[in-house]
């Protein structure tokens, strides 16, 4: 497989467990991890139309003369051969560019602030805008290193949520693990969503690797997230409606991700998925 | 809703989608008015940082301001909007040549903000290069936000650096020349016709809030043909003063990187220098437009030697500035140097030959400006035009284009880069439209690959490779481990050529004896440059594509040629 | 009718990826919605022309491909028949009735197929060796056929045919095609067969139609598994 996971290496309990997360991630989607270790607080991502900077914080600066050696041992420890990233380009001389054809992103919660700040609910704004931007997926780790063993797939029928599907699917198919498809019921029956697939085309494929898909109708977002299996990769589509949607309901996905501790891989809207 | 939704996407719309000229220049003047208004903003602010600091000029401890100004400056570059270092303009460019031009919404005010505070406490330094940013990165996001695609958002950036610099020297047609010989670099009428527009608009912005005046108007002058004659000797001073410039501002910018301090220290001690010499000499603190004003004008009474020492203290004023750390453009001291270099000339030639008349010496002050910025920039046009524009001298066009040219053209026997494209150069950053290095940064790896080809074993007999060879269609065949499918080597049919006609070999030899082990192999990341270059080295007309050990496909110079012509053929066509 | 941009990037001859990074940078008149792509055939083909890029509609390569597809040996062997006992002394004679028999051609490509033949044997003998010839027009016939066709003929007595082994032949393939690509095709099929010494034995024996056809497709099943 040459499909990539980028890493951004930071050298520290706190980031090994999220490396820790990557190679679990890696292994069971067969992906190679490519890890980059900062050698400044800030680099530059060029996506299609959009150039994000990421700022770091100081953590990931620390003791940089065991940063090589702590990775390649995490990575031989999992026997992944090691593979990091050099960037070939700056922008400014301490401002380095880091290409964007990954297939695959790993991000803490928070890429600049610092771990005191992490907790739940909250996704860092430039987490948030390579999300938005990426065309790859973005792992999102959950805080400590829990390995998962199944895919839940968040569909609620927006674009981005067939997006999501179909890379559930694929997951499912590289991995091998149980996929459990979940739909927030709202204002729309259970008909309407079972109709969507079918306009789709994806009857075949939800039968084919869909073990179950549940309706939650419970009526609080607690309650309904509970079902979700605590080990599971949670899937889900961001930013899938209009503009104005989301800015007058709220994005389920920010409900969902500040309710679920789980890992999450969360599908941009210029991602477009392959089964 | 839909109308919410698509008024984002103009390009999309039907009127735009065949000829996006129209839409082009709608957008244009959006992005020349708001980088015209940045000019403003920033001059203003300049004025206003002036008034403040005027009355305290005379205290003695007056020296420590700029260092306070620089070292700010540094600090809110560094700490609050965390630009990375380097001046800017190279950053702009840097965009253009690879990803767009695609520029970061903070570089918008940043530098706007730093380099009032350098400027305004008395650095010497010019608020050109800040807007120059500042307007490319507005018209860069501006079309982000309207999602056009890169021809469109490069052509946009141009439009913001006309704007900027045709707002703050109320130039026109200098804006224009200048964001497309610096900037774009292409003369095409897609991008000529938008950024003329946004030139138009940001003039305008800044007659309507600052009134049409000419930045540095003077007398008429009466030139005679001795003048034009020394024109000669000015431009090889002024190409002179802009190589001693470049090297000195390099030179410092190298020890300031020696001392083991935080940047805005280092920007401090840039600054506090300058304002001991500001101390003596105070024409040397600021933009110094109002010196420029006063030599124009004839007005600047001084003897040779002080001209040349205040000519001399600029240039190492702008170093101290400019290489320590604080934040401008070389714009305005160029001009300023520039005026000196002309003064000193005229003094000297005053003082060899007193029975000529010479023309004014306002002349020769304005003849330097041209010189000094065609020597920085080497950009001929470029100073031509902003001098006739900000001077309104028409009557001196003929010399000045002498000086321009010579000055252009001894700088580049010297420094064969321009100062802002000196590290993109180094790098090979500078990566002009319709160029062999623009063509293969554009095209990657992945385009190249061919992938039908034959993976064999390397325990194949070479038997049962002869029935492979009869099927394939290259001259290559990549051999890979039977279990892990890692690649092993490759074989050539040149290579193995003499063996296939022997029967006697076909059972007793396997693939794994005559395959080659030793190949290079290019990653799909790699440059292509640099790809070309080991094919080059090694005389190879194939290399084989391996990803963590696995073999991906081909690159052969065949269908890079066929791929590159391509790419030629649809980067330069006139007829767009 | 609507096409994707795997189909441009195929009418275009190029990767997928540059039509993507060409319409990132504007480069091709192909406007980005969303997750889809906005596009008229019409104005691409103008583009393509004034670039002068080659734009093919792929249906056009595809048609041109089938036209050459190969044939392969029983098909043709069929169409041609197999002659038992056929009379002649020499080659000339030989040829004569050989062609005269076949039962395919007209009256007038006979006679001229006949002086093909000829002329081609006076270049060098068709004989191949071990009793077997396979005389052929040096180029393919005047009025096309439309697919090739191979006439077997058992000689009545072996003769001289000036076989580059100095044997007698005992059995003609005359060997008829459209264009060379097929015959050499056709050609070197045929020679894997008669390299084994046991099919040449067969034809010695001179054997009816169903059998020699049955041993044919037997070749050719070995042939097809070669390949692939």
């Amino acid at each position: 497989m040459n499909h990539q996971l980028l890493h951004i290496f930071r050298n520290s309990p706190l980031g090994r467990e999220t490396l820790l997360q990557s190679i679990y991630f890696s292994k069971q989607v067969k992906v190679t991890p490519v890890v980059y270790i900062p050698k400044f607080t800030k680099f530059l991502m060029y996506f299609e139309n959009d150039v994000v900077q990421i700022d770091l914080d100081d953590s990931y600066l620390m003791s940089q003369d065991t940063a090589l050696e702590h990775a390649t041992e995490l990575l031989e420890q999992a026997g992944v051969e090691p593979r990091f990233f050099d960037p070939k380009h700056y922008t400014a001389s301490t401002l380095p560019d880091i290409h964007t054809n990954f297939d695959y992103m790993s991000c803490p919660r928070s890429i600049s602030d610092l771990s005191s700040k992490i907790g739940l609910g909250y996704i860092g704004p430039r987490v948030r805008r390579i999300v938005k931007s990426a065309q790859f997926p973005v792992l999102i780790t959950s805080p400590v290193y829990k390995k998962w063993e199944s895919i839940a797939v968040f569909f609620g029928g927006s674009v981005n949520a067939f997006n999501a599907l179909k890379l559930g699917f694929r997951i499912c198919r590289i991995s091998g693990m149980l996929l459990d498809v979940f739909t927030l019921v709202e204002n729309k029956s259970q008909e309407s969503y079972e109709k969507l697939i079918t306009d789709e085309d994806l009857e075949k494929e939800m039968s084919r690797y869909v073990n179950k898909w549940h309706f939650l109708k419970n009526r609080t977002l607690g309650e309904n997230l509970y079902d979700v299996p605590h080990n599971a990769l949670v899937v889900l589509g961001a930013y899938g409606h209009h503009l104005l949607k989301t800015f007058v309901f709220g994005s389920k996905m920010e409900k969902i991700q500040s309710t679920i501790s789980n890992n999450l891989l969360i599908v941009g809207p210029n991602y477009t998925a392959v089964i | 809703m839909r109308i919410f939704q698509s008024w984002r996407y103009p390009a999309n719309w039907t009127i735009f989608r065949l000829d996006d000229r129209l839409l082009l220049i709608l957008v244009a003047i959006i992005v020349g008015s708001c980088s015209g208004l940045a000019s403003v903003v920033l001059n203003r602010l300049l004025m206003v940082m002036f008034n403040w600091f005027h009355d305290l000029r005379h205290y003695w401890w007056i020296f420590v301001l700029p260092a306070i100004g620089a070292a700010l400056s540094s600090l809110f570059l560094e700490k609050v909007v965390k630009e990375g270092a380097g001046h800017g303009v190279p950053e702009v460019i840097y965009s253009v040549s690879r990803y767009g031009g695609l520029l970061r919404f903070r570089s918008s005010f940043s530098r706007l903000i730093s380099s009032a505070l350098t400027i305004g406490s008395g650095g010497s330094a010019g608020p050109e290069a800040p807007v120059v940013i500042s307007g490319a990165a507005i018209g860069s996001n501006i079309a982000k936000y309207f999602s056009l695609n890169d021809r469109q958002r490069i052509t946009l950036v141009g439009c913001g650096a006309a704007g900027a610099i045709s707002s703050i020297f109320n130039a026109p047609i200098a804006g224009m020349v200048f964001a497309i010989e610096v900037i774009i670099g292409e003369w095409k009428s897609v991008n000529i016709v938008p950024i003329a527009i946004a030139s138009v608009a940001g003039t305008e912005i800044s007659r309507i809030l600052q009134g049409n005046q000419i930045p540095f108007s003077h007398r008429l002058f009466n030139i005679s043909h001795m003048d034009i004659l020394a024109c000669v000797g000015l431009a090889v001073l002024t190409a002179a003063a802009s190589i001693l410039l470049t090297r000195l501002l390099r030179f410092m910018d190298k020890i300031s990187k020696k001392l083991p301090a935080p940047l805005w220290i280092r920007a401090a001690i840039g600054g506090c220098a300058v304002g001991l010499i500001g101390l003596f000499l105070p024409e040397v603190l600021g933009k110094g437009y109002h010196e420029v004003q006063t030599m124009i004008e004839g007005a600047f009474s001084q003897g040779l030697a002080i001209v040349g020492l205040v000519t001399i203290a600029k240039i190492v004023a702008t170093a101290l500035t400019l290489g320590w750390g604080g934040s401008g453009g070389i714009f305005a001291p160029c001009l300023v140097i520039g005026c000196l270099a002309g003064l000193t000339y005229h003094h000297c030639l005053a003082l060899l030959w007193p029975s000529v008349s010479w023309v004014n010496e306002g002349c020769f002050a304005l003849l330097g400006m041209a010189g000094l910025i065609s020597g920085m920039l080497q950009a001929p046009l470029t100073g031509i035009f902003l001098i006739v524009e900000i001077t309104g001298g028409y009557e001196v066009i003929l010399p000045l284009i002498i000086v321009s040219a010579i000055s252009t053209t001894l700088c580049h026997y010297i420094e064969p880069a321009a100062y802002y494209m000196k590290e993109l150069v180094e790098y090979g950053h500078l990566l002009r439209p319709g160029t062999d290095a623009r063509v293969l940064s554009d095209l990657n790896v992945s385009e190249l690959i061919e992938k039908d080809c034959i993976a064999v074993t390397q325990n194949m007999l070479l038997r049962d490779f002869i029935s492979i060879v009869k099927k394939s269609h290259r001259n290559y065949f990549p051999v890979e481990d039977e279990e892990t499918g890692h690649f092993m080597g490759i074989i050539h049919l040149d290579d193995i050529r003499q063996y296939l006609f022997n029967p006697v070999m076909y059972d007793t030899v396997f693939l794994g004896q005559i395959m080659n082990t030793r190949v290079e192999v290019v990653d799909p990341d790699d440059d292509l440059a640099d790809v070309i270059r080991k094919m080059d080295a090694n005389r190879l007309f194939s290399m084989p594509v391996v990803i963590n050990n696995r073999f991906i496909g081909l690159i052969s110079k065949g269908n890079l040629l066929d791929q590159y012509r391509r790419e030629l053929m649809v980067q330069t066509s006139q007829s767009v | 009718m609507k096409m994707t941009i795997h189909e441009v990037a195929r009418c275009l001859n190029l990767h997928v990826s540059t039509i993507e990074r060409w319409i990132r940078q504007g480069k091709i008149p192909i406007q980005k919605t969303g997750n889809g792509y906005l596009f008229g055939e019409s104005a691409l083909k103008k583009w393509a022309a004034m670039y002068r890029l080659p734009f093919l509609i792929p249906e056009k390569v595809k048609s041109l491909g089938y036209e050459e597809k190969p044939e392969n040996l029983l098909s043709a062997m069929k169409r041609g028949g197999v002659l038992h006992d056929l009379k002649g002394d020499d080659v000339e004679t030989a040829l004569k009735f050989a062609v005269e028999n076949m039962p395919v051609l007209s009256k007038t490509s006979k006679k001229e197929l006949y002086q093909l033949l000829l002329e081609r044997e006076r270049l060098t003998s068709t004989g191949i060796g071990k009793g077997v010839a396979i005389p052929h027009p040096r180029d393919p016939l005047s009025d096309a056929l439309k697919s090739p066709v191979i006439s077997t003929c058992f000689l009545e007595k072996p003769i001289d045919f000036g076989a580059v082994d100095d044997r007698p032949v005992f059995v003609m393939f005359i060997l008829l095609s459209q264009s060379i690509k097929i015959h050499l095709h056709l050609l070197s099929r045929f020679s894997f067969c008669v390299r084994d010494n046991s099919f040449v034995e067969f034809l010695k024996t001179s054997p009816d139609e169903a059998a020699f056809f049955a041993k044919i497709a037997d070749f050719e099943k070995q042939l097809d598994r070669a390949d692939t």
